[in-house]
């Protein structure tokens, strides 16, 4: 029998069966450029690939540490590191900006140098080292900034690379995202270090009798980590427009998502860099195309969920035994290939008729829609009787707060009877919000109205709506003035700083120790309030200590032990002021716990989250405006600033149960932020 | 008698090999049933069809007169068949007894364990294999011959009514070989029915009663010992002749190749090596396991570091800190361990054969895959190597061809000093001859070869002069033309 | 016999170290973190993380890992909130909530133990499904108005407290035992050790895997329950960065990731190291701005004191 010398291309170039995400990536889009409007178009297609862009990039970097059996924790993390680096330089440190990127990059290296010394030099297991760089990189972006600090205000020719166009369609930092793909498909599956990477993951034992320097290789790949992190922190910046110590959170996990679906396996030796950006694409897709077709998020994780394992049962089912791939093909497999077959196939089938009853409905909805339409329009007899879209977006999808006040918003536009698109981040991601914005933008909307997370970065995008003759609305927490047309204010963070310290002030009599339990040291609504609570202790209150600022991270049982400790580190606490809304609640619980009945805990949240507590007198009051209110009130200003009802100037608008409503210049108001305490608070019920 | 065990008309593919058509065995109480054929026959696949750890595509296994409709490895445990494979299975993070008893024990996983019982029934088992290993030792620290001991123990311990032993000697020593055939001789009195497994065919007539041979996955026939001599069995296996004697000749000798003067490790125990080996000259290394050879080779290829004396390469001092280097300097190493150091198993057999000299293969653009590609189908062929394609993972290779692309990967260096550590174990005799005769042809193309090995005959007929070594160092160098298998012996006990 | 311990016990032992040098260095700055209240606050703050970081220990012996154990933390909340809410007795709570977080166990260990998916897509897979399920289905409302008995069972705080406490050190103590001990403990190790060895020695790996990844559904539902009712009601974002906890104080703790090697008492100075860093610090008087890069540091130095110890003896990689 001749001996074979050709590979065959499939296993060549799909040796881990990627080719099941092309598939995917098919369906996907067959399926959204049906229910998805704008999804099919070029302009979209490049701006799904820019959201890749961090991501890939951190991807690609792991994908050989992984193929070595390795694995890299700290690359969000680098992120963070790298920017407050590059931003802190170059305004306080007043380094040119080409000199504060090289010092980014810099750090990057040395980073991924102190990974690769424990990791190969002392040999300690990848997984610990860079759990531990993991909190010591992004701690001591956190430490440098104090959490605080937003660098901003770069030059628009460095912006450039994270939000221009090259021949005003291609984004340009696709052109890195590129570039770095084809180094790494290079050294990884054309070079003998790419070969040694994989013996590597196999046996590093076995490599080493080979001739193979194993610490050397695995150096180089972490100072190379490293090194593209800080490169993806600059892409990072440049696309948002700031630079802040929550950059990059959670990109680890993403990224390791994209990885490990694109056929790498943790254990090491198997893997490709395409496989990976097939991984990331179709995740990637997924969303946009989710929120193309008007989708509520959350579906996203479940079908991520789906994705991630229909992946693998699909390379599953055609991989038949004869397949040259199956290595250790032992009597178990057999039989379990065996066994799984029926039940794997059942689930594709139920899988794909889910995809087709699914797109059926999408199909039925959006027909139904059209003919309710073209009715309407019939009925009314006006040329211009198009239903109005508005989409809304929240800080959090999660949040309670942010619940109540859709519940608002769904009544207005049951009331006007337009289309009201609910969105939002799911996870901390900063730059979340912007990738809704740009989806919306390409869906094409007739308003969109925002919950600003990060004042800065989300102007820009805010901006080219606007061009692209969207009614912005900003609601809770406002962009830059020149990024929206009106900001519906419930509330100034001076008057909630102020409240809160008057408040503070009055429960205390004036004197005595308080601690403040925040949301997460990096949250910018937040650290605005402290601002202002600060400046009103400072003007006002000399004898009022603000002795602890604790953080909780938006979780209750977190914001509970902080209090504990709190409550014991500084014995003369009197108050807890706790300013994030499930964090308000678990302080109470903590001070119920410790049976304090000397201090009281204030704050701003839900008032049927606190109910009992402050019925029971633990809690002395909250600061909050009527949350549903906000939500109705700006559904009503983004209706008619599409419909040209509201114009600037206005001095008043009218919005249905709420009746005339004041409005200054450019910003409706909703009222003074409102207190609730014993008295009052069974009066509300949200 | 009726037989025990009948095995008929199995067959298995595996992708693109026939591994076995229509095979069959027969196997009595009492009898030491020796299985034979060329690397790749399917011996190793027809014993795991036995076991149950690989499922047959068709065929019928018989116990006591009895269809076994399904086996698995649990299933076969309870009808008393125990085995060692060739692979060793054993657990690297758990300890010695531990491994022991994981094979024996039984009863419900709610069972408890009795530690102080399994560290006993260790001991005792490994001395009555007559190995001295702590049964407190982690596995994944013993050398080859100790893991082979450990599964020998652990076989032996399952007081099983079959005792299947797939290439037990591979890695040992006459010593230890000698001491494993009395505890068979030990179990076939006491009515044991034995498969037993090697390319050592002097051995088989010291203690097999019966062979059955095969043939490219076909059973050609079953012979009482006694009726066949060395040239038929061989004939019976390759289906030719082959020569018996080793190809050795005399050549001329070159310069010193390799020179170690005082050369010692501290951490691999060995000192005050003193060796010299020429161009063109076969240095064999005798000794019993333990006797520091195998540490000898790791230090002089940097595996180790080497902290006393000298090594001089062509007359020049170096100092070799990592294998890179070795292999920089022309020095080429191949380990006993071939599943954990000699290849890697789950790549490929071209990636495998050029591992070691991927720098050759470098290229400002990357590397030269058709150069790889030639590389590797040219040491495919010489050595013989039975795969359907290059690009096979070694893992699906049979034992004998993986140790072969072990093999090819250090030949692919093109080097001066090759250190062969049991180059031969688990490799059929038609190979092993090529593999003779590879050596002596690089000999004469001026290659300095140091082999080390625990098969006598071996040693006696391919060194050009034999050192033995004990406790660390080495004792005496003897000529080939003085050196006799008791000498050899006794030096190495130090009698 | 000294060096054998030596040698079994060597990580726990470097990362007992690290923590007691913190222990002590915490002492001479604040000795009020020794007071009983806070020990008692930690130990009940910490009890669910010990009893999700002891599955976790036993699915990475067998050289898996699971990523779903926070949203399944979050699920199992907020079933539990919901059954106390619809009138369930409390006391039945515990076996409900342990069978609800089995079955979540069982799927994952019937997709990875049968169907042979890689656990880490697996379980990513799920732990993204159940966290957005139960966003959806929940749209981020909480469970309140529970019974006044939902509350440490009903038992009162300072009992309850020890309720909770108890249980994890039991649960503890026993899985250690067992993992020693009993030949199913010893099974989980063969086969994180040597899958393909041990299947031939006849265990069934498949089956095993299946089962560990359930009784790590069943831990994670009790554990659920017992966060729960330290509270009177029940957020729907419980569990948030639970499996990173999890994980970190697993192999902080000695246990390799690569399966076949790890120990329960490690564990749990894992989870004691991480577990009270954070409020160490503050006792400290540390700036909370540097705590997060403090504590990346202090699993450095852990890991480092290996080396300290003497960990430079010959391990060739
Ligand atoms: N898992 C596997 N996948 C594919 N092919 C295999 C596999 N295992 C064995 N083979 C093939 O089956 C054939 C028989 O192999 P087997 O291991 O039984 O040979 P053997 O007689 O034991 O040889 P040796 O003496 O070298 O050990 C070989 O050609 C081998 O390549
Ligand atoms: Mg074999």
């Amino acid at each position: 029998m001749p001996i074979k010398t050709e590979g065959s291309w499939r296993a060549r170039l799909f040796p881990n069966n990627e080719w099941a995400l092309v598939l995917v990536i098919a369906v996907e889009c067959a399926i959204f450029g049906a229910t998805g409007r704008n999804f099919l178009t070029a302009a979209n297609g490049f701006e799904v690939a820019r959201l890749g862009v961090e991501l890939g990039l951190i991807a690609f970097a792991l994908t050989p540490i992984i193929i070595t059996g390795g694995i890299d924790l700290s690359v969000g993390s680098m992120m963070a590191l790298a920017a407050v680096v590059l931003g802190g330089l170059w305004r306080d440190g007043h380094w040119p900006l080409p000199a504060a990127v090289l010092a980014a990059l810099g750090v990057g290296l040395a980073g991924g140098g102190l990974n690769a010394l424990l990791i190969a030099r002392f040999r300690f297991p990848p997984l610990i080292v860079t759990l531990g760089t993991f909190s010591l990189f992004r701690g001591i972006a956190e430490g440098l900034t104090r959490g605080i600090e937003n660098y901003s205000g770069f030059d628009p020719r460095f912006l450039f690379w994270g939000q221009g166009y090259v021949g005003g369609l291609i984004p340009t930092q696709l052109f890195v995202l590129v570039s770095v793909f084809l180094f790494y498909a290079h050294l990884v599956h054309r070079t003998a270090f790419g070969r040694s990477l994989r013996a590597i993951g196999f046996s590093a034992e076995g490599a080493r009798y080979a001739g193979i320097r194993v610490a050397r290789q695995l150096a180089c790949l972490y100072v190379l980590s490293g090194f593209v992190s800080a490169l993806a922190a600059i892409i990072y910046v440049a696309h948002l427009g700031q630079a802040k110590s929550d950059a990059g959170t959670g990109y680890e996990l993403m990224a390791i998502t994209s990885v490990v679906i694109g056929g790498t396996s943790i254990f090491g030796g198997h893997g490709t860099i395409w496989g990976t950006a097939l991984g990331l694409f179709a995740i990637v897709i997924l969303q946009n195309g989710l929120r193309l077709s008007g989708q509520p998020a959350e579906l996203a994780g479940v079908l991520t969920g789906a994705l991630l394992i229909a992946t693998i049962l699909i390379d599953r089912v055609v991989r038949r035994p004869k397949a040259p791939q199956v290595a250790q093909m032992n009597a178990e497999e057999n039989t379990e290939v065996r066994n799984s077959q029926i039940a794997v196939l059942s689930i594709v089938i139920l899988l794909a008729a889910l995809i087709v009853a699914g797109s059926n409905w999408f199909l039925i909805n959006s027909l139904r829609r059209e003919l309710r339409s073209a009715t309407g329009e019939r009925a009314t007899a006006g040329p211009a009787a198009h239903r109005t879209v508005i989409a809304m977006m929240p800080k959090a999808k999660g949040d309670p707060y942010f619940i109540s006040c859709k519940q608002g918003a769904d009544e207005a536009a049951r009331e006007l009877g337009v289309e009201l698109l609910w969105d939002g981040p799911t996870e901390l991601d900063p730059a979340k919000q912007n990738e809704v914005v740009e989806a919306w933008i390409t869906r094409g909307v007739d308003a969109i109205a925002v919950s600003v997370e990060n004042r800065v970065g989300i102007s820009t995008v805010l901006r080219k709506a606007r061009e692209r003759g969207i009614k912005v609305l900003t609601w809770d927490a406002d962009a830059e003035r020149d990024a929206r047309d009106f900001f519906v204010n419930q509330a100034t963070p001076q008057g909630i700083g102020y409240t809160l310290t008057d408040e503070a002030a009055r429960i205390l009599g004036g004197r005595g120790e308080f601690a403040i339990i925040t949301a997460s040291l990096s949250a910018a609504n937040q650290n605005e309030w402290i601002k202002y609570i600060k400046e009103r202790l400072a003007q006002k209150y000399p004898d009022l200590k603000l002795v602890a600022i604790q953080p909780s991270e938006g979780d209750r049982d977190r914001a509970f032990a902080e209090t504990q400790t709190v409550l014991k580190v500084y014995p003369n606490v009197r108050l807890i002021m706790a300013i994030a809304a499930p964090a308000v609640p678990g302080a109470a619980e903590a001070v119920k716990q410790a049976g304090r009945r000397d201090v009281k805990v204030i704050g701003l949240s839900l008032p049927s989250m606190c109910r009992t507590y402050i019925h029971e007198g633990i809690i002395e009051s909250i600061v909050l405006w009527n949350t549903r209110d906000l939500g109705y009130l700006t559904v009503y200003a983004a209706q008619a600033a599409a419909t040209g009802r509201l114009k600037r100037g206005d001095r008043q608008l009218e919005a249905g149960r709420l009746g005339r409503v004041e409005v200054a210049d450019d910003e409706v108001r909703l009222g003074a932020p409102f207190i609730f305490n014993r008295e009052n608070i069974d009066r509300f019920d949200f | 008698m009726k037989p025990l065990l009948q095995v008929r008309a199995i067959d298995k593919s595996y992708a693109g090999v026939q591994a076995l058509r229509d095979a069959h065995l027969e196997l009595f109480a009492g009898e030491v049933h020796a299985l034979v054929g060329e690397n790749g026959a399917g011996k190793s696949t027809l014993i795991k069809i036995i076991t149950g750890a690989v499922e047959p595509d068709g065929g019928e296994i018989w116990l006591n007169g009895q269809r076994v409709a399904e086996i698995s490895p649990r299933r076969a445990k309870e009808l008393g068949i125990a085995a060692i494979y060739q692979q060793p299975a054993l657990f690297p993070e758990l300890s010695v007894a531990e491994n022991i008893a994981l094979g024996l024990e039984s009863g419900g996983l709610l069972a408890r364990v009795n530690w102080r019982a399994r560290r006993q029934q260790a001991a005792a088992l490994l001395a009555r294999v007559g190995a001295r290993i702590l049964p407190d030792r982690e596995a994944g620290a013993l050398t080859m011959a100790e893991q082979q001991l450990v599964e020998i123990a652990r076989a032996i311990g399952a007081r099983s009514r079959i005792l299947i032993m797939d290439e037990p000697t591979a890695a040992l020593s006459e010593e230890e070989t000698r001491h494993l055939f009395r505890v068979i001789g030990e179990l076939r009195d006491a009515g044991v029915a034995v498969i037993y497994i090697s390319h050592r065919l002097e051995e088989l007539s010291a203690i097999a009663d019966r062979v059955t041979v095969l043939r490219d996955g076909r059973t050609i026939g079953t012979y009482r010992m006694e009726e066949l001599d060395r040239q038929q069995l061989i004939r019976l296996m390759v289906g030719r002749e082959l020569s018996a004697v080793f190809p050795w000749r005399a050549r001329k000798l070159g310069e010193p190749v390799l020179e170690l003067c005082d050369f010692g490790s501290s951490t691999a125990g060995i000192e005050n090596i003193n060796l010299t080996v020429h161009a063109g000259e076969i240095v064999g290394l005798a000794g019993l396991v333990g006797a520091g050879r195998t540490e000898l080779a790791r230090a002089i290829f940097g595996l180790v570091p080497a902290d006393r004396g000298e090594l001089r390469l062509r007359g020049v001092p170096v100092r070799i800190g990592d294998p890179t280097q070795a292999i920089a300097c022309g020095i080429a190493y191949l380990p006993e361990d071939r599943q954990r150091h000699g290849v890697i198993p789950e790549m490929a057999i071209s990636a495998n054969i050029t591992l070691a000299s991927l720098d050759a293969l470098a290229s400002p653009w990357g590397m030269d895959f058709r150069r790889e590609r030639a590389i590797a189908a040219h040491y495919v062929q010489r050595l013989g190597i039975k795969t359907p394609s290059i690009y096979a993972p070694v893992q699906t290779l049979s034992g004998g061809n993986q140790q072969k692309v072990a093999l090819g990967r250090w030949l692919a260096t093109e080097p001066q000093v090759i250190i062969l550590d049991e180059p031969t174990q688990g490799v059929d005799v038609g190979t092993k001859a090529e593999i003779h005769r590879l050596m002596i042809e690089l000999a004469a193309q001026g290659a300095a070869i140091l082999m080390i090995s625990s098969e006598m005959p071996e040693l006696l007929g391919m060194s050009d002069r034999i050192a033995v070594m004990r406790e660390g160092t080495i004792v005496a160098q003897l000529a080939r033309e003085e050196a006799t298998q008791e000498r050899v012996l006794a030096l190495a006990l130090g009698q | 016999m000294k060096s054998v311990i030596w040698s079994r016990y060597k990580r726990e032992l470097a990362a007992a170290v690290a923590y007691l040098a913190l222990l002590v260095a915490v002492g001479a700055v604040a000795p009020s973190f020794y007071s009983a209240a806070n020990l008692r606050d930690l130990l009940v703050n910490n009890a669910p993380v010990l009893i999700v970081a002891t599955g976790m220990t036993m699915v990475i012996i067998v050289r898996e890992i699971d990523i779903s154990v926070g949203s399944q933390f979050a699920v199992c909340s907020v079933v539990a909130g919901l059954l106390a809410k619809a009138g369930a007795p409390i006391p039945l709570l515990i076996p409900a909530l342990i069978a609800v977080g089995a079955a979540m166990g069982a799927l994952n260990g019937w997709l990875i133990g049968r169907l042979r998916i890689p656990s880490i897509i697996a379980t990513l897979a799920m732990y993204v499904a159940w966290r957005d399920a139960l966003r959806w289905a929940t749209q981020g409302a909480w469970v309140q108005g529970l019974p006044d008995d939902f509350q440490w069972f009903g038992l009162g705080q300072s009992r309850g407290q020890w309720l909770i406490v108890a249980a994890a050190i039991a649960l503890l103590v026993f899985f250690a035992w067992a993992l020693r001990n009993l030949r199913a403990g010893r099974a989980l190790y063969a086969v994180g050790s040597q899958r393909e060895a041990a299947r031939l020695l006849g265990l069934n790996p498949s089956a095993l895997v299946f089962g560990v990844f359930t009784l790590m559904g069943a831990l994670v539902g009790l554990a659920a329950l017992l966060n729960a009712v330290r509270f009177a009601t029940v957020p729907s974002n419980a569990g948030t960065g639970l499996e990173l906890k999890a994980i970190a104080s697993v192999v902080v703790g000695g246990t390799a990731i690569s399966g076949g090697r790890g120990t329960l008492i490690g564990t749990l100075i894992g989870t004691a190291l991480l577990g009270t860093t954070g409020t160490a610090l503050t006792f400290a008087g540390i700036n909370p701005f540097w705590e997060k890069a403090m504590q990346g540091a202090i699993i450095l130095v852990a890991l480092i004191s290996e080396v300290a110890l003497g960990r430079l003896t010959h391990e060739p990689r």
